[in-house]
């Protein structure tokens, strides 16, 4: 077998905004690696799914390139790119059978009928739809017929994957067993993988790498730990993961003031007086006793308190301000502490400190 | 079914319809068989000569012809040029081209088709134009009463199944335009492209107004000539309406069947 290049896919610069509108995708830079599952998300209409289109070749870029397995498709057509499309809706050619669904990218290629059934039959064993190779689609559930669509966007052994909200039509349960199927077939198949989805946990827990996008831009490409650890704003905690953002000013050396009031922290030679923004992940506002002594204790006033077996999420009220909880005590909460190293700074830090 | 029966007073409504609706035309069966039929409510007598009638009539037989001739015609029509309309119809992106195309192909339901025929005999009269009598007047005005029943029913169907992605998802995988067209948009319509048909096929068939006033003498179609029987003997005129029923119902059957066949696999879970 040939070996793969490293970067399947690769878009430099790429620009679509539909006309008469402001609507779109600018500027985007991207690589996807060889095997590689990169997830896209975004709030609707940020331009993820103009993203999928692009690299489809369903819209041509008004301005930038994009290549596919090192061959530049900037100007080719969808039929020639070769990219295995999962669509949101599925698009299982209602009337033929399951079989002939998986096929048909072989069918037009010219594949004999017995070759082809054999290489769909390979491909419904991967996604565990064997039995169901007769039936039409409209004879199986929301999550077979999405099996079926990833079998048949697998089996021309495509340059990439392309999922638009691949789970989104799912049920809670389904969608969660369906997550660890597409992962497993993505890593047994080595496909370098773009997934489109609005859904964080779902990007979380897929992803080797998350792309957020925001009006049209991608303002953050970075693994799903450094996205959620480390994120680039405001708008990226918000998105990925529950956050408490709060608007603070540095009161000195070793410490912020915040609408909770003053927080014990690292300022990483943030001038005094200088606004700026902190992220505190919900997890990391701890309940303690009341006994507890120390740095970052806060007195809180419980409003709701939402039980999900595992955690409670909670809404505290500090003040005139709310700051959001999460715990998996089960005990009532009146005082928590947030850790030192739990307080992020989301301004990154002027570049003249950053050098001292 | 566990639904609680509907109420006496609804059942008796239904049944003094569908009595009213089937007893006219169980007159005609009974009145198509009947030997001599004056002033009595029923016919007294059996026989098989008003069928005989007809079918040796040679006006009755070349309008059978017209007629089923007519319908071939507007339904390949109605495929070349309904089809690509229709697609059009589906694919215009402004929804103010799609709002206009609406109005367009629904015009003709709203109009008479005696405004229709007025239009015809005056533009087709003329000296720069002089077909009236034609077969293809007939066909080009059933054409145009017909298609927008048969537009309404694919271009609905095309929005349902959602094929722009199906076609997306064909392009995709690597079909070229004829493959998408003749593997996967055409047999996916195959239902709504056969009903519309069906529909299409039928209003010809049963077209009395148009074709009345347009038609020429030696294309007439069935419901003119139809019309001469009312005019001589009950019987006749009895069996003469029911072999136009007898076509109405096949059509209907066989649009049922093919729906029927539409809906079923969807049904299955």
């Amino acid at each position: 077998m040939d070996a793969a290049p490293a970067v399947a896919v690769a878009l430099a610069g790429a620009t679509y905004v539909y006309p008469g509108s402001s609507a779109g995708v600018r500027d985007i830079d991207l690589e996807i690696a060889s095997g590689e599952m990169l997830v896209c998300i975004g709030p609707s209409g940020c331009g993820k799914t103009t993203l999928l289109r692009l690299i489809a070749g369903f819209v041509k870029p008004q301005a930038g390139s994009i290549r596919l397995g090192g061959r530049d498709v900037t100007g080719a057509d969808a039929r020639s790119r070769e990219c295995g499309i999962v669509f949101q809706s599925y698009a299982l050619f209602p009337h033929m059978t399951v079989r002939d669904n998986v096929g048909y990218a072989l069918r037009v290629r010219g594949v004999a009928g017995g070759e082809r059934a054999k290489r769909a039959g390979r491909m419904l064993e991967l996604v565990g739809l064997s039995a169901y190779a007769d039936r039409l689609p409209a004879a199986l559930s929301g999550g077979q017929q999405q099996r079926v669509a990833l079998a048949r966007a697998l089996v021309f052994e495509p340059r990439a994957l392309l999922l638009d909200e691949p789970l989104s039509a799912l049920d809670a349960a389904t969608r969660v067993a369906m997550r660890d199927e597409i992962r497993r077939i993505q890593r047994e198949r080595a496909i370098a993988t773009l997934l489109i989805t609005h859904d964080q946990d779902e990007a979380l827990s897929l992803a080797d790498r998350i792309a957020v996008m925001r009006e049209g831009r991608l303002v953050q490409v970075d693994t799903p730990q450094a996205i959620y650890d480390a994120p680039a704003s405001g708008f990226i905690a918000g998105f990925v993961g529950r956050a408490n953002v709060l608007d603070a000013t540095v009161a000195g050396a070793d410490a912020v003031d915040t609408p909770v009031g003053r927080l014990v922290t690292r300022v990483h030679g943030r001038e005094a007086g200088a606004k700026v923004a902190v992220l505190i992940r919900p997890e990391r506002v701890e309940p303690v006793g009341d006994r507890e002594t120390g740095d970052n204790l806060l007195a809180v006033a419980i409003e709701r308190d939402r039980f999900f077996g595992a955690t409670r999420a909670l809404d505290a009220r500090i003040g005139a301000s709310r700051l959001a909880i999460e715990t998996s005590s089960r005990a009532p909460v009146r005082r928590v502490r947030i850790a030192r190293d739990a307080i992020q700074f989301l301004d990154p830090v002027p570049p003249s400190k950053e050098a001292t | 079914m566990t639904a609680a029966r509907a109420p006496r007073f609804v059942r008796l409504v239904t049944a003094v319809y569908l009595a009213y609706l089937a007893a006219p035309i169980a007159l005609l069966f009974v009145g198509s068989f009947g030997n001599l039929w004056l002033n009595t409510l029923l016919p007294s007598g059996f026989t098989f000569r008003w069928y005989a009638e007809v079918a040796t009539d040679p006006s009755f037989r070349r309008a059978f012809v017209s007629s089923l001739t007519v319908a071939a015609l507007v339904v390949v029509l109605c495929v070349v040029v309904g089809l690509p309309l229709a697609y059009a119809v589906f694919r215009a992106r402004r929804p103010a081209v799609r709002a206009v195309a609406r109005v367009l192909y629904q015009l003709p339901v709203a109009l008479p088709a005696l405004v229709l025929a007025f239009g015809f005999i005056r533009a087709f009269s003329s000296d720069a134009l002089p077909w009236l009598g034609s077969v293809w007047l007939l066909v080009a005005g059933h054409l145009v009463l017909g298609l927008p029943y048969f537009l309404q029913a694919v271009v609905a169907d095309m929005q349902r199944l959602n094929l722009r992605v199906l076609e997306a998802a064909a392009e995709s995988l690597g079909a070229n335009g004829a493959q998408r067209f003749f593997q996967i948009v055409l047999p996916s319509l195959r239902h709504s492209i056969l009903a519309g048909l069906i529909v299409v096929a039928a209003l010809s068939i049963g077209e009395f107004q148009f074709s009345n006033l347009v038609a020429g003498f030696l294309n007439r179609t069935y419901p003119v000539v139809q019309l001469q029987a009312f005019y001589g003997a009950t019987g006749f005129a009895c069996a003469a309406t029911v072999v136009l029923l007898a076509l109405a119902l096949a059509a209907s059957f066989a649009g049922a069947a093919s729906t029927g066949g539409a809906i079923r696999p969807a049904q299955v879970h």
